[in-house]
């Protein structure tokens, strides 16, 4: 059990990249935590520099009141689960879960006593003679997690733990992973670029780009309110209608249609107004505060279909139930929900309090 | 039948058939054949053959410059192959993983360099090496008149020979290491792995079929290295004369072609014995 604190951590390569730029976070005691971002963002990089794998530049780090910036990877009391889940192919089940416990001089009989219990728990039971290539994949992920839990580590790093798996089984793994670190109550941070999966999974997501932190939070907040353009375009299934609009008294002009304008905005004329097309209502009659259009695609996700209005200021996607469903071609009037519309600065692109 | 059909598919396949035939299938038979019967290069054996029928064997095999002979070639390849290409190979393969990219550059090209060139060019500049009178070694280890290939003849042609394949089994190596996943061996790290125990646990049952594989090729090009010969001859007194030095001393020094013929099919012999010992290695890797 232990905090995990990050101060301007640090890693430059040597050919000058910057993967973690100064990065301050402090992680509590028991905490589901995500670090989220898409491709080169730096947030690998930060999972391993947390592990020792990596070595920082600069900054400190310590888990669980001990400074362990400098320690050897060993030395950290941390155990990670890899994406390709390293087991070992020449070991048994049973030996690649006693393996940490190996390395620190368990008896035998003690190691394998430890790691049965703890493949049992895992459902692992019937398959401790196997070798790693007899397992699916499911499988082999749990194999992998029971040898991080019998190292009885101060926390666990996951790196693209559900990547390997197949759509299905990526669900219920979520479900699971979830419930284990629960019960462990173990510090668990872990790496992801799909934000459904931070979205479902994380009691609290850091969304990273270009070695920096954009936002933390929980995920009703990065969800409901992003804290500027990059983190709202990459939070949500759908993406965010991000439409550029000018401020008059008291309205906001875009290109659709006018809505009211929350006080507060000061002098500003141009800001980007951000809507999740989850928190527009469609009508298919006019009605006021409402942006129009004509309805061209329609996509099916279920038990709601994304339709996109073509407006004069480009597209606007609004999630419509299955029952409400209107037809291509025809006109109709988007109505963002009551303090769901989110303003951005223009240059900074970060959110505007209101 | 899908394909060729059995005609056409056999007359593709003659043309090879009969060069095997040939170069090797018909050469393997007469040695044979010239190992039963003394011949001679010359005299009165070399126009009419004597069938002598196992003579050539039994002469061998009493021999004790033949027994003399086996034991320096298994010194030899022990030494210099099994333990040394070997052991320095993978010693080379693991450091250079993690010297910087001119360094790894710079050693990879030198060791090449040492496997391609010339068998005859690479004696030569080792006889400038090693020469009694203003030999290179001498000099840097100033002793002036050390007299290296007669005094050392096995660790002159052990260290040659050394130095002379280490190439290979560095590559091989190379690559066996490049097919351990990193993630393997930073799961061990993260338990409080040390690298000794690390390679124990995760490198070698790996790359063990590597390894396997790499002594069995460099234990039969040793085995049957001639290059020592062009170093020091076989001398002095047989004290490097290793099998193919001596066949080829008997057969084309000595003239006794027939005998020569009897102790290279025994060398072929001890291949194969080679050959299966490793192959049965491996195959035990896969129960």
């Amino acid at each position: 059990m232990a905090t995990i604190e990050l101060a301007a951590l640090e890693k430059t390569y040597p050919g000058g990249v910057r993967a973690v730029d100064g990065l301050s976070l402090t992680i509590g005691d028991g905490e589901f935590f995500a670090l989220l971002g898409p491709s080169g963002c730096g947030k690998t990089t930060l999972l391993r520099t947390i592990a020792g794998l990596e070595e920082a530049t600069g900054g400190s780090l310590s888990i669980g009141e001990r400074e362990v910036t400098r320690l050897a990877p060993g030395q950290r009391d941390v155990a990670m689960v890899f994406q390709d889940y390293a087991l070992f192919p020449h070991m048994t089940v049973l030996d690649n879960i006693a393996y940490p416990l190996r390395i620190k001089r368990v008896a035998r009989a003690a190691r394998h006593e430890k790691a049965r219990q703890t493949g049992d728990g895992l459902e692992l039971a019937e398959l401790m003679a196997r070798r790693p290539a007899e397992l699916s994949g499911g499988q082999q992920q749990r194999v992998a997690l029971a040898r991080a839990v019998v190292a009885h580590p101060s926390a666990f790093l996951f790196d693209e733990p559900l990547s390997n798996l197949d759509a299905r089984l990526r669900l219920s793994a979520r479900t699971f992973l979830k419930r284990l670190q629960r019960e462990l109550g173990v510090t668990t941070i872990f790496v992801t670029h799909d934000q459904a999966e931070a979205l479902a999974m994380a009691d609290r997501i850091a969304v990273m780009e270009a070695g920096r932190i954009r936002q933390v939070g929980t995920p009703r907040e990065v969800f409901g309110r992003p804290a500027n353009t990059f983190v709202a375009n990459f939070i949500g299934s759908t993406p965010m209608n991000l439409l550029p609009a000018t401020v008059t008294d008291h309205r906001l002009l875009l290109a659709a249609g006018s809505l009211p304008a929350p006080s507060g905005l000061g002098a500003r004329r141009e800001v980007t107004v951000g809507i999740r097309p989850e928190y527009l209502d469609f009508s298919a009659t006019a009605v006021p505060d409402a942006l129009s259009g004509t309805v061209g695609i329609v996509e099916h996700l279920g038990t709601s279909s994304l339709v996109t209005l073509e407006t004069d200021g480009g597209p606007i996607g609004v999630v419509v139930p299955e029952e409400a469903e209107p037809a291509a071609g025809s006109t109709g009037w988007a109505v963002p929900r009551p303090g769901r519309v989110l303003l951005y600065d223009n240059e900074t692109g970060d959110l505007l309090p209101t | 039948m899908a394909g060729l059909g059995t005609g056409r598919a056999v007359l593709f396949v003659v043309p090879a058939l009969a060069l095997i035939a040939a170069f090797l299938v018909f050469p393997a038979l007469w040695t044979l054949y010239l190992g039963v019967l003394k011949y001679d290069l010359a005299g009165s054996n070399a126009a009419a053959p004597q069938f002598v029928g196992l003579g050539n064997y039994t002469d061998a095999l009493t021999d004790p410059r033949f027994a003399n002979s086996v034991l320096l070639t298994l010194a030899f390849v022990g030494l210099s192959a099994v333990l040394g290409q070997n052991g320095l190979g993978f010693l080379l393969a693991a450091t250079l993983r993690r010297a910087v990219g001119w360094v790894r550059m710079l050693v990879n090209g030198l060791v090449l360099l040492s496997w391609i060139l010339p068998g005859t060019v690479v004696v030569f500049l080792w006889q400038a090496l090693l020469d009694r009178n203003g030999g290179t070694l001498n000099a840097l280890l100033d002793t002036p008149g050390a007299a290296w290939t007669l005094d050392h003849p096995l660790a002159t042609i052990v260290v040659f020979n050394i130095w002379r394949g280490t190439a290979f089994s560095m590559l091989l190596y190379s690559a066996a290491l490049d097919a351990v996943p990193t993630s393997h061996l930073e799961t061990a790290r993260l338990y409080g792995s040390g690298p000794l125990r690390t390679f124990r646990d995760v490198v070698l049952p790996r790359i063990r079929g590597h390894i396997l594989t790499n002594t069995l090729l460099i234990t039969l090009w040793t085995f049957n290295d001639f290059t020592p010969y062009m170093l020091t001859g076989g001398g002095p007194e047989h004290r490097s004369e290793t099998l193919p030095v001596y066949v080829y001393r008997m057969s084309i020094e000595g003239g006794q072609l027939g005998f020569g013929s009897a102790i290279s099919l025994i060398m072929l012999v001890i291949n194969l014995v080679i050959a299966l010992f490793y192959l049965r290695l491996l195959r035990r890797r896969g129960g």
